[in-house]
């Protein structure tokens, strides 16, 4: 049994289907890539699987730990142990980055300081979460809130999209820091920039609204060299 | 009657017939306003009456008429403190409380006054606070009001505020409770090089109507303002939130905000923000924005493991919160209270 386990899932959204019959097993101490190009439900995929709002799974299941979450709603699956940095954190204005981390760490027993060092956002504490932020800024604040919360399993949307390179290393060095209070981390990346400072155990490529093939990290390499399109193969899953 | 209190500087009044009040200060004189004007006629007739005209408004023909406490106080020149003096009105029991309070802070002064005003439950009253305070040049003013009325309470404040070349005027207002109807205008002149930073917080609940807003007119070369209003309504509370920032000095600057938050199908809401100058050589802004809690907003806190109230509580928070930094230490935790209580009655 897997740590996590989607199994035949379909979602809709929008009234459209945007996760069409897949399914993904995340091992005890994986760190997957999820890899595809934009707009092909990555995303979805993730966000189907926390139960965020307007992702309705019409067929499937989403089980952690053997625990089917598939009918709880959002607030009970992250209590359960999931967690997920968002790749566009909405603007939260007056919430202070200090205030919404330490409301976070007042849970999980972290401490606001030492995130924010790790992710060398310490000089954003006292600024509005996500206003006037950089790409970077976000990302590495959104990944704070994800290491605060300390989650079983961390899903982690595009950290490397709109960042410097500069960034995307912090971003790596928050990672490490997630996987080691993290049982397992999934990567959703279009561009797989991250890869270069973190190795992935496996990497599944999603096209079309389904996971279609899932291999060794070897197919980050594959992807740089032949495209997504150039990966499709007979084999698919 | 008893009354405590650790402070060494304050002013008490409940009804028209209770009044204490003490200053352990050195350089700040408090007295009742009736004293002032009684023991010093020479020197009030500087400050009583000269910013706000008695025939401005029924209010301020019955205040002028009625005239029932308020206080003096007076910081004297150079004089800078950094603890507050404090102010208290109570109304106990029905009928009309109609102070006239005169805060005079002198060249080079700097004081922080907070004043609470409040009434029994269930005792229908008219409160008509007429407040005029000059600071001058050079000199600072931190004014902190907090109201807590209840639904059967009427409230005009009359207030106008005068801020000598480089002074400074900073105030922050909250309605915290109940209150039938609340409408005031409090107007800010400024000086040359003079800056003023009005922030307010209204909570609108029940059937409350509340009309808050006020001017502030950039009168001197290179003065500068910032007024930010919050305002949220619940039930069937009706707000409205008026700003206008008036230039008239070369240079001069200012920023305008008015924000609703509705958080009841049954409110209503408008902001009026106003901008309006007779130089070209002024940058005046604003911003205006009324709308309910974003639910991507609400989902993502729920996303970070909190409890969908208490991801609201947190967006309320965040809503209504200041830029704290502008306000001396001892005001921010006054601020924190304030804004704890009003996320606990936004629910």
């Amino acid at each position: 049994m897997g740590l996590l386990e989607v199994q035949d899932l379909t979602v809709e959204a929008g009234g459209k289907v945007v996760v069409d019959n897949t399914s993904l097993a995340l091992e005890e101490g994986e760190v997957l890539y999820l890899l595809g190009p934009n707009g092909t439900g990555k995303t979805s995929l993730i966000r189907s699987i926390v139960g965020y709002p307007g992702y309705n799974i019409v067929r499937g299941r989403v089980l952690l730990e053997g625990e089917d979450l598939t009918g709880k709603p959002m607030e009970y699956r992250v209590s359960r142990g999931l967690g997920l940095a968002h790749q566009l954190p909405p603007k939260l204005s007056g919430l202070r980055v200090r205030a919404l981390l330490e409301a976070i760490c007042s849970r999980t027993k972290c401490s606001a300081d030492e995130i924010a060092s790790a992710l060398q956002i310490q000089y954003l504490l006292d600024r509005d979460f996500g206003r006037g932020f950089s790409g970077g800024e976000l990302k590495r604040v959104e990944l704070a809130t994800l290491l605060a919360m300390r989650p079983k399993v961390g899903l982690i949307d595009e950290p490397d999209s709109g960042v410097d390179v500069d960034s995307v290393k912090v971003i790596a060095d928050g990672i490490r820091a997630l996987m080691g209070v993290s049982r397992s981390v999934l990567i959703v990346t279009h561009s797989a920039l991250i890869s270069k400072y973190i190795r992935p155990t496996r990497v599944c490529l999603m096209l079309n609204r389904r996971i279609q093939y899932c291999g060794g990290p070897e197919l980050v390499e594959e992807v740089f060299e032949h495209g997504f399109k150039g990966l499709v193969r007979g084999d698919q899953v | 009657m008893g009354f405590t209190t650790s402070s060494r500087a304050y002013y008490l009044q409940i009804d028209q017939n209770y009044f204490k009040y003490l200053s352990r200060f050195s350089g700040v004189e408090i007295m009742t306003t009736r004293e002032f004007v009684e023991n010093r006629p020479d020197e009030a007739r500087e400050y009583y009456w000269r910013l706000i005209d008695p025939a401005r408004d029924k209010y301020t023909a019955t205040a002028a008429l009625l005239e029932r406490g308020g206080y003096y106080i007076r910081v004297k020149r150079n004089t800078r403190l950094q603890e507050p003096i404090l102010a208290c009105l109570f109304l106990s029991t029905r009928g009309i409380q109609a102070p006239h309070n005169i805060v005079v802070v002198e060249e080079g002064a700097e004081a922080v006054v907070t004043t609470g005003c409040t009434i029994a439950p269930e005792m229908a009253g008219v409160h008509i606070g007429i407040s005029e305070f000059y600071v001058g040049e050079k000199a600072k003013l931190t004014f902190v009001m907090v109201h807590s009325w209840n639904h059967v309470s009427h409230v005009r404040p009359r207030t106008a505020v005068v801020v000598g070349d480089e002074g400074y005027y900073l105030n922050y207002y909250a309605n915290l409770s109940r209150v039938r109807t609340l409408q005031t205008y409090p107007e800010v002149k400024l000086g040359t090089r003079a800056r003023a930073g009005v922030y307010s917080v209204i909570l609108g609940l029940g059937r409350a109507s509340i009309d808050y807003g006020g001017a502030v007119y950039l009168n001197g070369d290179e003065a500068s303002a910032e007024v930010v209003s919050k305002a949220l309504a619940r039930e069937e509370a009706r707000v409205v939130t008026r700003g206008r920032l008036h230039a008239r000095g070369r240079g001069s600057k200012g920023h305008l905000e008015c924000r609703g938050l509705m958080l009841s199908e049954k409110a209503y809401m408008l902001a009026v923000p106003e901008l309006s100058s007779d130089t070209l050589d002024a940058t005046l802004t604003h911003e205006a924005s009324i709308g309910r809690l974003a639910e991507e907003e609400v989902n993502y806190l729920v996303s970070k493991g909190f409890k969908r109230d208490e991801a609201v509580s947190l967006l309320v928070k965040g809503f209504i919160s200041v830029e704290e930094n502008v306000f001396p230490p001892k005001v921010r935790g006054i601020i924190s209270s304030v804004e704890k209580l009003v996320v606990e009655k936004s629910f």
